[in-house]
């Protein structure tokens, strides 16, 4: 664990701090932004209401809907012009999510993938590669700020073929490769495949993040690559990455609880349940200036674990649960929503979203979003080459939305 | 070292300090800044026990100050270097440095008040040539000095300084910012006041930024320095500013 004061501060002392910037967080977001002050005076509140952490119970949630609903700027708690960096991430319906950063954030995203790479034992000595999908680009840019300020080489994120990944992978020597696990699982594939052996790699460490995985499989990838793997826990459409990450202990991942406060509800009564239940996780942003959250229903479910860890950090710690408590689908890392990929084929096929489908599908070894599309007389075609052109359209402006790869299939109608 | 938690402060029904928390950890400077008005001279009076009708937690060093007298939190380590200096005038400046030593006259301890003494006009020279003159004749600069000075005549742990800098020259200013570094490294614990934030950011080890009764911003110095609402707000720079600076 990096060696930072936060992370040994007794609960006493982490507590007060974290209230001091919940207050703030809060004043700020009901000066500047009017969603958050009119939620506040709907319930008869103000911000100097919360005067302990606890009361944070006190307060409604956000949800994915709430960013499209306020597309592009409505949720900046800052002006236009002290915002340096626009980012844009799948939604869960038409809007995309945008999220606004300021300097002082991005200063802040440099340090939270920082500290999570450091303690996973990178530094100057490394060549970090850094492999994710175009859906995770975000995720990318901080990784790589993040990597290049604790002195590592990065070579950055750029959508290649596992092929090319690979040949970077040796050629360049890389000891570290930030990827999700499904990709690291193609990889290990396609490595056993052209008999390429982890001895003639340089690669030591793999940071996995994007999805939860299975220790089963993680196991086999840390033989397979002959590697050490690392699971970091992050935000895919808005803030970043690393929210939470694995010390040297790997008992579970510690929430980086100076920038953010972490809460464990029941997705169902939307209570605040006692320590050491599952649940969904709910974050909150104690640092953000630009995009604050406050109460963010994640749709991630977790544990929280607060009993000391052995690697000395005070730092609570979630454990990850494979399941989500809502309808999103991860795909690769990136969360993809039904209703988003629904406003697109509406548009291009007039297709009626009640009549589609969504599963995760696995293509030659990759994970995509299979779309499965009830046939009907408004797309049907003698041509049958007009109807692959049209599904193909579909795809790729599926692809383009969503940031991971779409294979539309049709069935049939169910009448 | 201090610790306060959703402090409120009324005089009368309006509340002038809207629930703060804030700590000081022991050696840190910690700087206040925000516009006139925005809580930061009532939070002080607060904590020294000037001002009585507040609800919250302040705890200095673990115990609660509530229901202490102004005597009693000064013996406790705490001292307040008023705004607007508040010195004796027709008083000596010796005489004005005596009473910051009040509550150890009560002790018999005038061995080491002899001392205290010494150590004040050695920080400030100028106090020494200018003992026997009445306080009221000192120069701007030289009453603020005599005012750090009396208060530190109380050993005080933490020194609570309210715009110590109004109304005096830069180079003045300049010269008190490097006496407070210089009682920081000697383990003093300092809160700043200020309205003109720049210089006393420039000493302090973290801030917080006040607006209308409520903390909206805290952080590094360093990070405080560079925020844009900050520089605009508190330290009277304007977006043409930081273009041509930068």
């Amino acid at each position: 664990m990096p060696d930072n004061p936060f992370f040994q501060l007794s609960t006493e002392e982490k507590q007060q701090v974290q209230l001091e910037r919940l207050q703030s967080t809060l004043n700020r977001a009901c000066r500047h932004v009017p969603f958050h002050a009119n939620r506040l005076g709907v319930l008869g509140m103000e911000p100097s209401d919360i005067s302990a952490l606890a009361d944070i119970a006190r307060l409604p949630f956000m949800e994915r809907a709430d960013f499209s609903e306020h597309y592009p700027y409505d949720l900046f708690a800052v002006p236009l012009r002290d915002i340096v960096r626009i980012h844009t991430a799948p939604g869960t319906t038409r809007n995309p999510t945008v999220s606004g950063y300021t300097a002082q954030d991005l200063e802040h995203w440099r340090r939270i993938p920082g500290r999570a790479l450091r303690t996973a034992g990178i530094g100057a000595n490394d060549i970090l590669q850094i492999a994710l999908n175009p859906g995770l680009a975000n995720w990318g840019r901080d990784y790589k700020d993040g990597a290049e300020a604790i002195g590592a080489s990065v070579i950055p994120n750029t959508p290649l073929s596992v092929e090319k990944q690979l040949m970077v992978l040796r050629d360049y020597k890389t000891t570290v490769l930030i990827t999700t696990p499904a990709m690291a699982g193609h990889l290990a594939d396609y490595t056993a495949e052209k008999g390429i052996g982890p001895a003639s790699l340089s690669l030591h460490t793999l940071v996995l993040c994007g999805e939860f995985i299975d220790p089963e499989f993680r196991n086999s990838i840390e033989t397979r690559l002959h590697v050490r793997t690392w699971l970091h826990y992050g935000l895919s459409e808005i803030p970043g990455p690393a929210i939470a990450f694995e010390c040297q202990a790997h008992g579970g991942l510690h929430i980086q609880e100076d920038h953010f406060l972490a809460e464990i509800i029941d997705p169902e009564t939307r209570e605040v349940l006692s320590p050491g239940s599952t649940g969904e996780l709910v974050l909150t942003t104690l640092t953000t200036r630009a995009f604050p959250l406050i109460r963010f229903k994640t749709g991630d479910r977790a544990r929280l674990l607060e009993d000391p860890c052995s690697c000395g950090s005070t730092l609570v710690r979630m454990k990850w649960d494979s399941e989500r408590t809502d309808d999103i689908m991860n795909i690769d890392g990136v969360n993809v929503h039904g209703n988003q990929a629904g406003f697109h084929l509406k548009e291009m096929m007039g297709m009626d979203p009640r009549r589609i489908s969504y599963r995760v599908a696995h293509q030659q070894g990759r994970k995509v979003l299979e779309v499965l599309m009830e046939m009907n007389d408004a797309i049907f075609s003698d041509e049958i080459k007009e109807l692959e052109q049209l599904l193909r359209r579909s795809e790729n402006r599926l692809r383009e939305n969503l940031g991971v790869p779409v294979a539309i299939r049709l069935v049939e109608s169910k009448g | 070292m201090l610790r306060i938690r959703n402090l409120k402060c009324f005089y009368g029904r309006i509340m002038a300090v809207k629930g703060v928390s804030l700590s000081v950890n022991p050696g840190e400077i910690i700087c206040l800044i925000g516009a006139n008005g925005a809580g930061k001279t009532t939070l002080l009076s607060a904590v020294c026990g000037l001002l009585t009708d507040w609800s919250g937690q302040i705890d200095f060093e673990k115990k609660s100050i509530k229901g202490l007298d102004p005597p009693a939190i000064v013996r406790a380590g705490i001292s307040l270097v008023p705004e607007g200096r508040q010195i004796f005038a027709p008083l000596s400046v010796l005489d004005n440095l005596r009473l910051g030593a009040y509550t150890m006259y009560k002790k018999k301890a005038h061995a080491a008040i002899q001392q205290d003494l010494e150590s004040v006009m050695e920080l400030f020279p100028i106090l020494r040539q200018r003992q026997r003159q009445p306080a009221g004749t000192l120069s701007g600069g030289e009453q603020q000095m005599l005012a750090i000075g009396r208060a530190l005549m109380a050993r005080p742990r933490l020194l609570l300084l309210d715009e110590h800098s109004m109304g005096l020259a830069p180079m003045v200013v300049e010269k008190i910012l490097e006496v407070i570094s210089l009682l920081r490294s000697r383990g003093l614990t300092i809160v700043l006041v200020e309205q003109n934030a720049l210089a006393a950011l420039e000493v302090s080890d973290r801030g917080y930024v006040f607006e209308t009764g409520a903390v909206v911003l805290q952080g590094g110095a360093g990070e405080l320095m560079a925020d844009k609402d900050v520089k605009r707000a508190y330290l009277g720079k304007d977006y043409g500013d930081f273009y041509d600076a930068g």
